[in-house]
């Protein structure tokens, strides 16, 4: 036999593979496992997009709730702190104050309307609203300047 | 063998969708691949349950790092049956032996050592003459073999398979011829090189 001939031939059992081998498919069972793989990934991995919403929500509430059980006790110096309400206005003559040798300052809170009284202005719609204010007394009580807090 | 070029971009666009988790994408994929890296992995492995195996995982790797295709050095099809081939070559590797590359360096000088002498003895074409062609192929050097599974029975070309073995198109053509001869002795030692005048013949 020659060499064409025996190349021919050979082509021929190996047509023969192809062609037998071409009724062979993979089997379903491999799709279906795939396919099941395939959904079980797509949906861990929308997973990580949102596993920081627990832990952060967890955290928030946390903060929200220690800052209103402890934030007033550590808040009011800072609070008085940072709000400067500016200069006393005198009630009495500066000489008369100046003379005085002890006073003190009171936090209080009383209705604006007193404000009229020691001849500052007070609008008529406010003047039942409460007013805090920091009132200088002389040693025997009597009131020589305020501030307004608010 | 030389294919006609295809347009890759439906593909690209369903590898595109699949990236993004649309799963009928992924399955339009396998549909059109599982078929020639089943019949591959057959061909490697020479078992039913070893080539559903290694299909199984090819398109696990493919699910799970479909970054690793590059557009630019071939198509889908060839990437998924390089894929196939190195996991088919894995599993049959027990069957194997090692080949030494110097000899492949000169590889008409074909040691013994190099052939698989444990052929599959699992039947697996119903046409029985093909039967017997199969397992020649199965029986001749793993080197040979390979190429002869990717270029004439896989119809990947030269370039495809050169690039999956990791050599040069001018060693493929060579293997190719050598592994032919190489089944062709096989098949001659099996009386099937004899055309049908020649069996008639008294």
């Amino acid at each position: 036999m020659n060499s064409t001939t025996e190349e021919i031939l050979l082509d021929s059992r190996l047509h023969d593979v192809k062609r037998a081998i071409a009724s062979l498919h993979a089997p379903a069972s491999v799709e279906a496992a795939l396919v099941a793989s395939f959904r079980d990934r797509t949906r861990h991995a929308r997973r990580p997009r949102l596993w920081w919403i627990p832990p952060l929500a967890l955290a928030a509430t946390i903060a929200l709730v220690s800052w209103m059980v402890r934030g007033p006790m550590t808040a009011a110096p800072a609070l008085d702190a940072r709000e400067d309400p500016g200069p006393f206005l005198a009630l009495r003559p500066l000489e008369r104050i100046a003379l005085e040798p002890s006073t003190t300052v009171v936090a209080t809170e009383f209705p604006r309307a007193l404000l009229a009284e020691w001849g500052l202005p007070v609008s008529p719609e406010r003047a039942g609203e409460p007013v805090r204010a920091e009132m200088l007394y002389s040693a025997d009580g009597e009131p020589l300047a305020i501030r307004l807090v608010n | 063998m030389d294919m006609p070029p295809v347009n890759p971009q439906p593909e690209l666009a369903l590898l595109a969708r699949m990236r993004r988790g649309d799963e009928e994408a992924f399955v339009a994929l396998y549909r059109k691949h599982c078929d020639a890296v089943y019949r591959m992995a057959l061909l490697y492995c020479g078992s039913t349950a070893a080539a559903a195996d290694v299909t199984q995982d090819t398109f696990m790797h493919f699910m799970t790092r479909p970054d690793q295709y590059d557009g630019t050095r071939g198509t889908v099809g060839s990437w998924l049956c390089g894929v196939a081939r190195n996991l088919a070559r894995k599993a049959a590797g027990h069957r194997e032996e090692p080949t030494d590359p110097e000899a492949l360096a000169d590889d008409t000088a074909l040691h013994d050592a190099h052939i698989e002498h444990e052929t599959p003895l699992e039947r697996l074409l119903a046409d029985e003459r093909a039967e017997k062609v199969r397992l020649c192929l199965a029986a001749i050097a793993p080197h040979y073999r390979d190429v002869l599974i990717l270029c004439e029975l896989s119809e990947l070309s030269y370039a495809e398979a050169a690039q999956l073995c990791g050599i040069e198109i001018g060693t493929v053509r060579s293997r190719l011829s050598r592994a032919r001869t190489q089944l062709a002795q096989h098949l001659a030692r099996e009386g099937l090189l004899i055309g049908r005048r020649a069996a008639e013949a008294p």
